[in-house]
């Protein structure tokens, strides 16, 4: 699909017509010297503001905090830093049953908050995509969610969620002889800050496949209608097939950002002691390492975290990445 | 090349302006002093008053006071973060007293006010007890207001159910813990649909106010599985949660707020700024509540440090204005003003404070009951993890609340302790 | 595979310009006014507790329609929270941000997509691996960095310079481009001689253009309502406008109402960077897609 456009012609058209009056081969020579600097150069140069920050801002840290891990570090022990306990602290993990249990958390929240998510951000998009009245108004209307400030996000949805007095008890109050403590049982707790990612989440992606559907030009559809394809065909072999770049990107976004949930789960629980619920319901491995963190000082045990899950997100991300891949690739 | 020309124009507008911008130098070459005080409520001022500072700026010219107001979470872990990169803290920081114990480990990162001919005479042993090191040695922080304890009540409620209102009457029939609940047993009897108290929590908490050693020892030795006083208060507190006496609410959620307003509960474990609290939030109930005394006679819950970070460039002008800001007189000003309850012993035998009644709460003497909460307490002994340990109990308790077995959450609880407070 | 299969649309973009109104039309039209109103209801909510007193928020039944205090707690927000120079301070970070986030992922994106360099692909892969690590990680490093080494404590620099460029916004690029961007125009580019540059500003950038701007909205957005980094890096002195609001959130008894009234002040500004930008968008998008 790409050009190979390193390809340098071997004259370009003018130089043909320039003759003897210049040194034409000394002229030639340095413009075709000039193309293939830019032709393979000019890359590395466009490339280059983005990994010289990386390096300062994102791998020092990144390093730094591989070596807390192998610490004891705890800034209410002074002195803890500079004590070395090697890979201890990730031998620890292994069996920590805290950190499994954040795991299954992070695992169970981001399925049920990511899948349905993307499907219905492809189906908003649709639905915008056509010259409908007041676009503009609707199109902004489904991303307020992600303008609305952290701050009233978490006290809207606490209100809704609220045990006894909550907006969402009110209305099940017909069904339920108790009202639901969505923070007690894990699979409310999870409903609950899968809605919540959900419905934050959802213009975001959806302005995306919005702008990507844009750049699908009209006379693929046209021409497929007159071959006879119904609108449903035309969805799954045009409309998809041309999305497949924005919905692998999308994909493995929301797989990030899923394994890496931290905000809602950090908000839904009103206690301000970070442990995701009385018995971690719904703590998510980064509100782990953020209570292992802030809340019990544990500097080197929190990086052991980070770093685990870095790797575990790796693997992650790559097997998704190869599975979505692997499917759009059969409607090519 | 017009479009990368205003491009680059504006971000180098930007960073030129961000420079500008940004920065605050506390040295002027002219001898005026730039004190930073960082703190996380109304400490010494109101957002709209701040007449101490200034009373202190006239006193003192080259003096400037400049406050940095953060919210209660953020404002403890930034001191954290900035003591351990050893940059950023401001000249004075207010800690409060659950918080403090997390920092008694680092004395070396606060000025020690035991250098500092400061008269720890003038509070009670064991609200200095709280700021300073293990052995005696260090006193990272100066007292400023405190909560002391109490018990709050709806004396609607109470006539509802049967139960005398009268606050001697009642605080008579709760001399102890175990009566305390005994009497709640009676009063969800005969109050359906009303609970006790607010949260497990804070149950726990005030039986274990009556003991010298709780999570740790003297020797700075975890004793949290081992202390027999824990256990009995755990059992007490799941005893009267089983007999749902609970209305396991968080505290200072929304929710909480709302209790207040729907009156899910009848007592409350009142600190003195819990006053000011329910006043806010229920405007409704008033009249309708009275304060008793606290079951086990003495607690606290609540109150702050002003501490002088060691990584300051100012620490002579922040230690006398630390001590100016803890002296009695500035306290009962803020008493007056403000409604913090000093935690200066003297200031509790001045008229101001003593004869404070509140007329919210049926006209009790707040200005007696909560001295005499602070002057019996005992001597705690509390160790670097001793807040996060409280924390984990509360979890625990809450988890109790919510259905689980109490052996489980027991089980959970401690396991939990040992990894945090264990070796880091 | 489960990716589509569940969207059961039944109606193809290609009827769009022939399509007759009525049937199904009103359909879409519902389906998306009820996702309007999920979307916008908790900023409906936080104008009427902000336009009431201190107790409302933990009234029962809630609230629902606006009462008559907005402007008086409007204006205390400002004040309290010092929301002039909060305002000011968010829109340099997230301009300056935005700006060079845009500027450099264009252009890395652009060389990812289309230009055939060595070890592209692994660098890229490196470009999206930075992606995984999680922001919680880096604080105290980040931090003692910033503010021992820049010297950059409540400083706006210690926020801006960190987040100048973005993997995600290169990533967001190279996909828009690899779909957007016709190999055949930059090939006639390459034929008539341009170098890649002029190639860049001439034939990329107009069709990058759309993709661009929803790269910019997105990234203002984001770095608008940036509050963990902010909280620990700045003060009140200088706060950005989210930390502004977690200030007002300072004490042990919290008036709910000024918070909320804070994040309605906060939001104000974004609504007109909406009706900016979306203009954009959709005039970007309409003019986007390539005609043969």
């Amino acid at each position: 699909m790409t050009a190979r456009l390193d390809r340098v012609p071997p004259t370009p058209p003018e130089e043909t017509r320039r003759r003897p009056a210049d040194p034409p081969h000394r002229r030639q020579a340095w413009r075709s010297r000039l193309y293939r600097w830019d032709v393979k150069g000019s890359p590395y140069l466009y490339i280059l503001p983005f990994f010289g920050l990386f390096a300062v801002f994102g791998l020092f840290p990144l390093v730094y905090t591989a070596v807390i891990s192998t610490t004891s570090w705890s800034p209410r022990k002074p002195g803890s830093e500079d004590v070395s306990v090697g890979l201890d602290n990730y031998t620890k993990l292994l069996s920590d049953d805290s950190f499994h249990n954040a795991l299954i958390n992070t695992f169970g929240i981001g399925i049920i908050s990511t899948v349905p998510q993307l499907l219905l951000a492809l189906g908003i998009a649709h639905l915008l995509n056509y010259k409908l009245r007041g676009r503009l108004f609707l199109r902004m209307g489904v991303l307020v969610p992600y303008i609305t400030s952290v701050a009233a996000v978490a006290l809207i949805f606490n209100q809704i969620f609220a045990r006894d007095f909550g907006l969402l008890n009110w209305f099940l109050q017909p069904f339920m002889d108790n009202p639901l403590d969505w923070r007690a049982e894990k699979w409310a707790s999870w409903l609950a800050v899968s809605a919540m990612v959900t419905w934050h989440w959802t213009g975001y992606n959806t302005l995306i496949y919005l702008a990507a559907m844009q750049t699908i030009p009209y006379e693929l559809y046209e021409s497929a209608s007159i071959d006879g394809a119904n609108k449903w065909q035309q969805f799954w072999h045009i409309t998809i097939p041309s999305l497949r770049p924005t919905i692998i990107f999308t994909v493995i976004v929301s797989t990030i950002g899923a394994l890496q949930l931290f905000a809602e789960p950090f908000l839904f629980d009103t206690t301000r002691n970070n442990n995701g619920g009385s018995e971690r319901q719904f703590q998510t491995v980064v509100l782990y390492l953020y209570q292992q963190f802030w809340t019990n000082g544990r500097y080197g045990y929190a990086a052991a975290i980070a770093w685990t899950l870095f790797l575990i997100t790796v693997v992650i991300a790559l097997v998704n990445f190869l599975l979505v891949r692997r499917i759009r690739s059969a409607d090519d | 090349m017009r479009k990368s020309g205003i491009v680059a124009s504006l971000v180098g507008t930007a960073l030129v302006l961000t420079a500008c911008g940004g920065g605050s130098d506390s040295a002027d070459p002219n001898g005026e002093v730039t004190l930073t005080i960082n703190v996380f409520g109304d400490s010494f001022s109101l957002p709209d008053n701040r007449s101490l500072y200034d009373e202190y700026e006239k006193a003192h010219s080259g003096v400037k006071i400049v406050e940095n107001r953060s919210d209660f979470g953020t404002h403890h872990q930034n001191l954290q973060a900035r003591l351990t990169a050893g940059s950023g803290t401001a000249d004075l920081e207010v800690i409060e007293v659950g918080q403090v114990s997390g920092y008694i480990g680092q004395p070396d990162k606060f000025v020690n006010f035991k250098e500092k001919d400061v008269d720890t005479g003038q509070w009670t042993e064991s609200t200095v007890q709280r700021a300073s090191t293990p052995d005696g040695g260090t006193l990272i922080g100066l007292p400023t207001d405190i909560g002391g304890l109490a018990m709050c009540y709806r004396t609607d409620l109470f006539a509802q159910a049967g139960l005398p209102t009268n606050r001697d009457e009642v605080s008579a029939l709760w001399s102890t813990w175990d009566e305390y609940v005994a009497l709640g047993d009676q009063f969800v009897a005969k109050a359906p649909g009303v609970k006790w108290f607010d949260a497990g929590g804070h149950l726990f908490t005030g039986v274990l106010g009556a003991e010298k050693e709780t999570y740790y020892n003297a020797e700075g030795d975890l004793v949290v599985e081992t202390n027999k006083a824990v256990k009995n208060a755990w059992d007490l507190t799941v005893r009267a949660i089983e007999d749902g006496q609970s209305a396991a609410l968080p505290e200072f959620s929304p929710e909480w707020n709302t209790g207040f307003q729907q009156g899910q509960f009848a007592t409350i474990t009142c600190p003195a700024w819990m006053m000011g609290y329910i006043q806010g939030n229920a405007a409704d109930t008033k009249g309708k509540w009275d304060i008793a005394k606290i079951p086990g006679g003495s607690g606290n819950w609540g109150g702050s440090y002003v501490t002088v970070p060691s990584q300051g460039k100012n620490q002579d002008a922040a230690v006398e204005l630390a001590k100016w800001l803890t002296a009695p007189e500035q306290n009962i000003k803020l008493f007056k003003s403000i409604g913090n309850f000093p935690s200066q012993k003297s200031t509790w035998e001045q008229p101001e404070v003593a004869d404070f009644a509140s007329e919210f709460f049926s006209g009790a003497p707040a200005g007696k009951i909560f001295p005499e909460s602070l002057e019996n307490a005992p001597v705690q002994v509390y160790g670097p993890q001793s807040g996060v340990i409280g924390g984990t109990f509360s979890g625990a308790l809450n988890s109790v609340e919510q259905g689980t077995d109490p052996d489980e959450a027991w089980e959970s609880a401690m396991n939990d302790i040992k990894a945090a407070a264990g070796d880091g | 595979m489960a990716v589509t299969t569940a969207v059961s649309t039944t109606t193809a973009p290609a009827a769009r310009r022939r399509r007759p109104p009525g049937e199904g039309r009103w359909g879409t039209y519902a389906i998306l006014f009820g996702i309007i109103i999920f979307s916008i209801f908790p900023l409906y909510w936080s104008i009427v507790v902000s336009s009431r007193d201190q107790s409302a928020i933990g009234s029962y039944p809630p609230p629902l329609v606006p009462g008559g205090s907005l402007w008086d707690n409007l204006s205390k927000a400002f004040e309290q929270g010092n929301f002039g120079l909060a305002l000011t301070n968010s829109v340099i970070v997230a301009g300056t941000i935005t700006v060079a986030v845009v500027f450099t992922s264009t252009l890395a994106g652009f060389a990812f997509a289309k230009l055939t360099f060595r070890g592209r692909n692994g660098l890229f892969a490196a470009v999206v691996g930075t992606m995984l690590v999680p922001t919680q990680l880096a604080i105290i490093p980040l931090y003692i960095m910033i503010t021992q080494w820049f010297g950059w404590a409540n400083d706006l620099r210690g926020v801006i310079v960190p987040a100048l460029v973005s993997a995600f916004g290169v990533f967001f690029m190279r996909q828009y481009l690899s779909s957007a961007m016709p190999t055949e125009l930059l090939e006639a580019g390459r034929v008539d001689g341009a170098s890649t540059l002029r190639i860049y500003w001439s034939v990329v950038l107009p069709v990058a253009r759309p993709g661009a701007a929803v790269l910019g909205l997105l990234t203002f957005i984001t770095y608008w309502n940036d509050l963990f980094w902010p909280l620990i890096l700045l003060n009140t002195q200088n706060p950005t406008v989210q930390v502004a609001i977690a200030n007002t959130a300072s004490g042990i008894e919290v008036d709910y109402s000024l918070v909320l009234a804070g994040t309605v002040i906060a939001t104000f500004p974004m609504l007109i960077v909406f009706l900016l930008l979306g203009r954009q968008i959709i005039g970007g998008i309409m003019q986007g897609a390539v005609k043969g």
